[in-house]
C-alpha cells in the first residue's frame, strides 16, 4: 500500500516546517511505506491517511478504548502513540479483523446481544474480544473484567456488552475445541 | 384464486411486528465500523477550524492579537467577533415564559467572556494540528472581573454580576401550585425540612461534537452538517444568525454516537462554522476534542432545592413546598430552564400530595451552560420526593413500602390534573392511564422486598453494610407540540420513510420500520428510512424528551396510512371507480374490478403505470403532521440493593429492580436496553461523575481520566426487569417514551440504598452525592447514630 508522504489527510507542503520522518508498518497485512509529520496520532494516520475509519477517537487519552487496534498481537490505544511509534509494527485494525462481508460470528453474537445502541464504542470493544479469542480467554475467567475495564460504553449499561463478550468466548471455545477432534 | 394470488405474490397476513425483539439492522454496519459518523464522514478540501476558548472565568476583554498566529504555518484567517457578519448572535432557549431575563447564550464573546471555554476567536488553518499550533499564539488581553461560581452566593444582592444591565443574577422565576398552596401543619402532622444540594454532571456521550460547512448549489446555498438532536432547530437558527432565508440553509445530521441531551442545544460553533464557511467561501470542519467537550459541551444537574413536607402522623403527605435554584452557568443552553421547572412539574410523581407550592429559579454563574441530561430535572425531582418518604417512615416507624402505598394514586383516579405544574407549552401537567400501586407492588415483589431484611443480616455477618433503596417516579415524555414525517413509494415497489427522529442509539431506525411495516401488513426488508436531512423533512420537533417512537413514530405510523388513501385514491382513479370499492388489505390492495385481484404494495407502481398507459411507473408520496396537544407519562417503580465494603468504601450493587409501564411496547428489545443503559448512567452519576471548579471558576475535571464513568464492573450483577404495558390514550397507538427513565429512577434509588445502607451513622443523604468511597469512608468515621431522632413537633400557625 503506497501512500504519498502526510501530515493529517494532506501531503505534507514544505511551507508548514513539519519535521518529517520515513515510516514502515504492515496494516492488515499489507505494506505501508510513507514519509509522515513526526507529531502526527497513530490514530489519525489511521484514519485520515488511511482511510481506516472503524477506529474512533472519543476521549483522546486512552481512557475509553474507542481506538483499540492490534500492534503487533497487543491490543492498544492508537489515539496516545505517534505513527512514528509504530514504526515496523504490524498493525490490525477492525477492517482487518473482521471478515470481509457480513458479520462474523462475533458480530452476530453482539447484534443477537443487543451489546450496541450508538456504536461508536463498538469497533474497539470488538478489537479487544478478537484478541481475548485469540489468548483462549475462558469466558468465566476473572481476565474477563479486566479485559473490560478498557472500554468505556456510554449506552448500553454494559450487562448486555457483558453476555455478548462471553458468549463470544465460548462460541469460540467450542469451535477450536470442535476443530481439534 | 384470492389465497393463490396471495401466495404467488409473497403477500402475506400482518406481520405484527409490534412487541416483537426485531434485531436492530443498523447493527451491521455499526459493527463493522462503517457507522458514518461525523468525523468519518469525508469533508473534501475542507479547513480546519481550532477554537480559541477563554481561559478566563469572567473578564472583560480588551485586545485580541492575531499577528503571530496569522504569521503560523498554513493557517487561512483567523476570526473574532467583529470579523463576523452576523445578523443575530443569541442562541435560542425555548423556556423563556414571560418575566424570563435575557440571558441567551452569545455566539462569540463580544467584549464580555463569562465562562472558561467560551469561544473568543476561530483559528482556520489548513489542518488540526496547524490550527492548534496558531491558536496558541492568539493573544487576548482580559481585564478580570470578579467571578461568582456558586449559585447560592450568587442569587443574593451584592454577588458579581454576569449581565450588569439585567441588575440580578436571578434570570427565570417559575411558580407552580396545586390544590391549596397556602397549607399548613395542624396540630400532630409532622414536618421534615430539607436541603437537597445536586452536583454538576456532563453527558459525555462518546462521540464528542462536531459540524462541518460548505457552499452548495453554486454558492447560493449553506450545507451544514452537525451532531444535533435538532437539525431543523438548527437550520432556523443558522438562516437566522446569518441573515439567510430558510430554504438556503440545509442541515443534515449522520448517525450520531450518542446524545443524552447534550446534542438537544443549538451551540455556538453551529453558528461559527457556517458563518465562517460563508466569509471565507471555504468547507471548514471542525471536530470537537474531549478537553473542549468539558470546557464547552452543556454542563446539567446543579441544583439546590429546599424542601418543607407537611406528614400526617399515617404517613399521607398532605403538602410540599420547595423553592429550588438551578445553577444554570453564564447563559440559557437551548432548554436550559426546564431542569429546574422539572422539579415543580415532576417532584410528586406517583403520589398523591394534593398541595404544592413551589417557587423555582434559575441563577446564571461564571460556569459552562447548563441544559438538559437525559431524564431533565426528573432525576433530581424523584430524588427529593423519595428521600422525604424514606425520612417520614424512618420517624413515623412507618414500612418503606407502606408510606409509598399510602400515598400513591389510584388508578381510578386518573387520568388527574396536577394543577399548574406543567412547562411553559403545557401549564397543567395531566397524568394519563396507569396502575401505580400495581407497579409498586410488582418491584417489590421482583426485588423481594420482604426478605430484605434476612439478606441484611447475611451480609452483616460477612462483615458488610446491605441497603435497599425504592423509588418510583413519573415522567413526561412524547412531548409535542407536533410531529412529521415523510413517505415515498417508490418506483420499484419498495417503501422510503423520511422521519424526524434522529438515530441516536436508541434504535429509531428499527422501531420506526417496524412501526410502518405493522401499519402497511409488509415486511420490514421492504421499508427504508431515512433521517436527519433538512430537504427531505423541513419542519419537526426533534429528538428528545423520550419522544423518539411514541411521537416520531406515531408521524411515521400516520403517514404510512396517509399512503394508502393515496394509493387507494390512485386506483381509483386509474380504475375508475369509488375508493371505497377497494381497500387495503395484508400489504396490497384488494380492487373488485374488472375481477377480484390482490395487487401486492411491490407491484403497484408498475400496475398503475399500466393502468395509466404510462411508460414508467410514478413514485408516489405522502406526508403528515401529527398534533400532540398532551404528553404522556411512563412510570416505573426501581428498587436498589447497595452492599457497602466498610474497610474500603467500595460500593457494588448485587441486585437492581425495574417494573415500569411505557405503555404500547413497540420492540422489548430495545425498551431493555434504554432501561439498563439509563439506570447504568444514573448509577455512575450518583457514584461516581462530578465536575468539580475552582474557586475562581476554572475547570479542574477536563478529560475522562478526570471525569470518573461507570465502567463495565458498575452494572449491578443481578437485573431484574418488568414490563407492564398500559396504552396510553394521549398517543394514537398508546406508546409513550421510555428513553430517560432509568436515570431517572436509578438517582433516588441508589440514594434510598446508600443511606439506608448507613442508617445506623449520623450522615445525612440529602442529595445526589456523589457517593464515592471517599464519601462513604468519611461518613463511616462519624459516630453512630443514637437513635431514630425524634419527632420534630409541627409548628402552630
Amino acid at each position: 500500500m503506497a501512500a504519498p508522504d502526510w501530515t493529517l489527510g494532506k501531503p505534507l507542503r514544505r511551507e508548514w516546517d513539519e519535521s518529517q520522518t520515513a515510516l514502515r508498518m504492515t496494516v492488515n497485512g499489507k505494506q505501508v511505506q510513507t514519509v509522515v509529520a513526526d507529531r502526527l496520532l497513530l490514530c489519525d494516520f489511521l484514519r485520515d491517511n488511511l482511510e481506516l475509519k472503524a477506529l474512533k477517537v472519543a476521549c483522546g487519552e486512552g481512557a475509553c478504548g474507542a481506538c483499540t487496534i492490534v500492534i503487533d498481537g497487543q491490543p492498544a490505544r492508537s489515539c496516545t502513540l505517534l505513527a512514528l511509534q509504530a514504526e515496523g509494527a504490524e498493525i490490525f485494525t477492525l477492517e482487518g479483523l473482521n471478515a470481509p462481508e457480513g458479520l462474523d460470528q462475533v458480530q452476530q453474537i453482539f447484534q443477537q446481544q443487543h451489546a450496541l445502541q450508538c456504536g461508536y464504542c463498538t469497533p474497539g470493544w470488538l478489537v479487544t474480544v478478537y484478541s481475548m479469542i485469540k489468548r483462549s480467554i475462558h469466558p468465566d475467567s476473572p481476565e474477563v473484567a479486566q479485559y473490560l475495564s478498557g472500554h468505556i460504553c456510554r449506552c448500553t449499561g454494559y450487562r448486555n456488552i457483558w453476555t455478548a463478550v462471553r458468549r463470544a468466548l465460548g462460541a469460540a471455545m467450542d469451535e477450536s475445541a470442535g476443530g481439534e477432534k | 384464486m384470492k389465497e393463490e394470488a396471495r401466495k404467488s405474490t409473497g403477500a402475506s397476513p400482518s406481520r405484527e411486528y409490534i412487541g416483537k425483539r426485531v434485531l436492530r439492522a443498523e447493527d451491521i454496519e455499526l459493527l463493522r465500523g462503517r457507522g458514518g459518523f461525523l468525523a468519518d464522514l469525508p469533508a473534501p478540501h475542507a479547513a480546519e477550524i481550532c477554537m480559541v476558548r477563554s481561559t478566563e472565568a469572567h473578564a472583560m476583554v480588551r485586545a485580541i492579537r492575531k499577528e503571530r498566529a496569522l504569521a503560523s504555518p498554513g493557517v487561512i484567517a483567523i476570526l473574532a467577533a467583529g470579523d463576523l457578519d452576523l445578523v443575530d448572535d443569541a442562541l435560542p432557549c425555548v423556556d423563556m415564559i414571560p418575566g424570563t431575563l435575557d440571558a441567551r447564550h452569545r455566539v462569540i464573546a463580544r467584549d464580555r467572556v463569562r465562562y472558561v471555554g467560551q469561544v473568543v476567536a476561530l483559528v482556520v488553518a489548513e489542518n488540526r494540528y496547524l490550527a492548534e499550533d496558531a491558536a496558541a499564539l492568539v493573544e487576548i488581553e482580559y481585564e478580570s472581573l470578579p467571578p461568582v461560581t456558586d449559585h447560592m452566593a450568587a442569587k443574593n444582592p451584592g454577588a458579581p454580576l454576569l449581565y450588569p444591565e439585567l441588575g440580578t443574577n436571578v434570570v427565570y422565576q417559575v411558580t407552580q401550585c396545586d390544590g391549596n398552596a397556602d397549607f399548613a401543619a395542624r396540630d400532630g402532622d409532622l414536618v421534615i425540612r430539607k436541603r437537597y444540594e445536586f452536583h454538576r454532571q456532563i453527558a459525555v456521550p462518546l462521540e464528542p461534537r462536531g459540524v462541518t460547512a460548505k457552499l452548495i448549489d453554486d454558492g447560493q446555498r449553506l450545507h451544514v452538517e452537525s451532531c444535533t438532536q435538532l437539525p431543523q432547530v438548527l437550520r432556523l437558527a443558522v438562516a437566522g444568525a446569518l441573515g439567510l432565508a430558510l430554504d438556503h440553509v440545509r442541515v443534515t445530521v449522520p448517525r450520531l454516537g450518542g446524545g443524552f441531551g447534550c446534542k438537544e442545544m443549538v451551540y455556538p460553533e453551529e453558528i461559527l462554522v457556517p458563518a465562517a464557511t460563508r466569509k471565507l467561501q471555504r468547507p471548514l470542519r471542525w471536530l470537537e476534542d474531549r478537553r473542549e467537550h468539558f470546557a464547552s459541551a452543556t454542563h446539567a444537574r446543579e441544583e439546590t432545592v429546599d424542601a418543607e413536607a407537611v406528614v400526617a402522623p399515617d404517613g399521607t403527605f398532605l403538602g410540599l413546598r420547595l423553592t429550588g435554584w438551578c445553577n444554570i452557568g453564564a447563559a440559557y443552553g437551548f432548554v436550559g430552564n426546564t431542569p429546574i421547572t422539572a422539579m415543580g412539574a415532576m417532584v410528586r410523581g406517583p403520589y398523591r400530595v394534593p398541595n404544592l407550592d413551589a417557587q423555582m429559579f434559575s441563577v446564571v454563574t461564571n460556569k459552562t451552560p447548563l441544559n438538559v441530561l437525559r431524564g431533565a430535572g426528573g432525576p433530581q425531582a424523584a430524588l427529593v420526593m423519595e428521600r422525604l418518604l424514606d425520612e417520614a417512615a424512618s420517624i413515623l416507624a412507618i414500612d418503606r413500602a407502606e408510606i409509598r402505598r399510602r400515598n400513591l394514586i389510584q388508578p381510578g383516579e386518573l387520568p388527574l390534573d396536577r394543577g399548574r405544574t406543567g412547562f411553559a407549552g403545557s401549564y397543567h401537567t395531566v397524568y394519563d392511564e396507569g396502575d401505580y400501586p400495581r407497579c409498586l407492588e410488582a418491584g417489590l415483589r421482583l426485588a423481594e422486598y420482604e426478605n430484605f431484611e434476612s439478606q441484611r443480616k447475611a451480609a452483616a455477618a460477612c462483615g458488610k453494610l446491605r441497603g435497599m433503596g425504592i423509588a418510583m417516579y413519573v415522567e413526561i415524555t412524547a412531548v409535542g407540540p407536533y410531529e412529521t414525517a415523510r413517505i415515498a413509494l417508490q418506483p420499484d415497489g419498495t417503501i422510503l420513510l423520511f422521519s424526524s427522529i434522529m438515530p441516536v442509539g436508541q434504535g429509531s431506525e428499527t422501531t420506526q420500520r417496524q412501526l410502518v411495516a405493522e401499519e402497511l401488513g409488509i415486511s420490514m426488508e421492504q421499508v427504508a428510512i431515512r433521517q436527519g436531512d433538512t430537504d427531505e423533512v423541513p419542519d419537526a420537533v426533534g429528538t428528545f424528551a423520550s419522544r423518539g417512537a411514541a411521537a416520531g413514530g406515531a408521524a411515521g405510523r400516520m403517514v404510512a396510512r396517509e399512503l394508502v388513501k393515496k394509493i387507494l385514491c390512485c386506483f381509483a382513479a386509474a380504475l375508475h371507480c369509488e375508493p371505497a370499492s377497494l381497500r387495503w388489505e395484508c400489504g396490497g390492495v384488494m380492487v373488485s374490478m374488472p375481477s377480484e385481484e390482490f395487487i401486492p404494495l411491490s407491484k403497484i407502481p408498475t400496475r398503475l403505470a399500466l393502468l395509466r398507459e404510462e411508460r414508467e411507473p410514478r413514485r408516489i408520496d405522502a406526508k403528515h403532521r401529527i398534533e400532540i396537544p398532551k404528553p404522556s407519562y411512563s412510570y416505573a417503580t426501581h428498587v436498589a440493593v447497595v452492599e457497602i465494603d466498610p474497610q474500603t468504601g467500595q460500593l457494588k450493587i448485587p441486585q437492581y429492580t425495574v417494573a415500569h409501564d411505557c405503555g404500547r411496547i413497540v420492540n422489548p428489545l430495545l425498551v431493555e436496553g434504554q432501561i439498563v443503559g439509563g439506570v447504568v448512567q444514573g448509577i455512575g452519576a450518583v457514584l461516581r461523575e462530578q465536575l468539580v471548579y475552582d474557586s475562581e471558576g476554572h475547570l479542574l475535571t477536563r478529560a475522562m481520566m478526570d471525569y470518573v464513568l461507570p465502567g463495565a464492573s458498575d452494572t449491578p450483577a443481578e437485573f431484574n426487569l418488568w414490563h407492564m404495558e398500559t396504552p396510553t390514550g394521549f398517543n394514537p397507538f398508546g406508546m409513550r417514551g421510555v428513553g430517560e427513565g432509568g436515570t431517572i429512577g436509578s438517582h433516588a434509588a441508589i440514594a434510598n440504598a446508600v443511606a439506608d445502607a448507613l442508617r445506623d451513622y449520623d450522615v445525612a443523604v440529602d442529595g445526589s452525592g456523589p457517593f464515592t468511597p471517599t464519601w462513604i469512608m468519611e461518613a463511616l468515621s462519624r459516630p453512630p447514630r443514637a437513635a431514630i431522632p425524634s419527632r420534630v413537633p409541627a409548628k402552630k400557625k
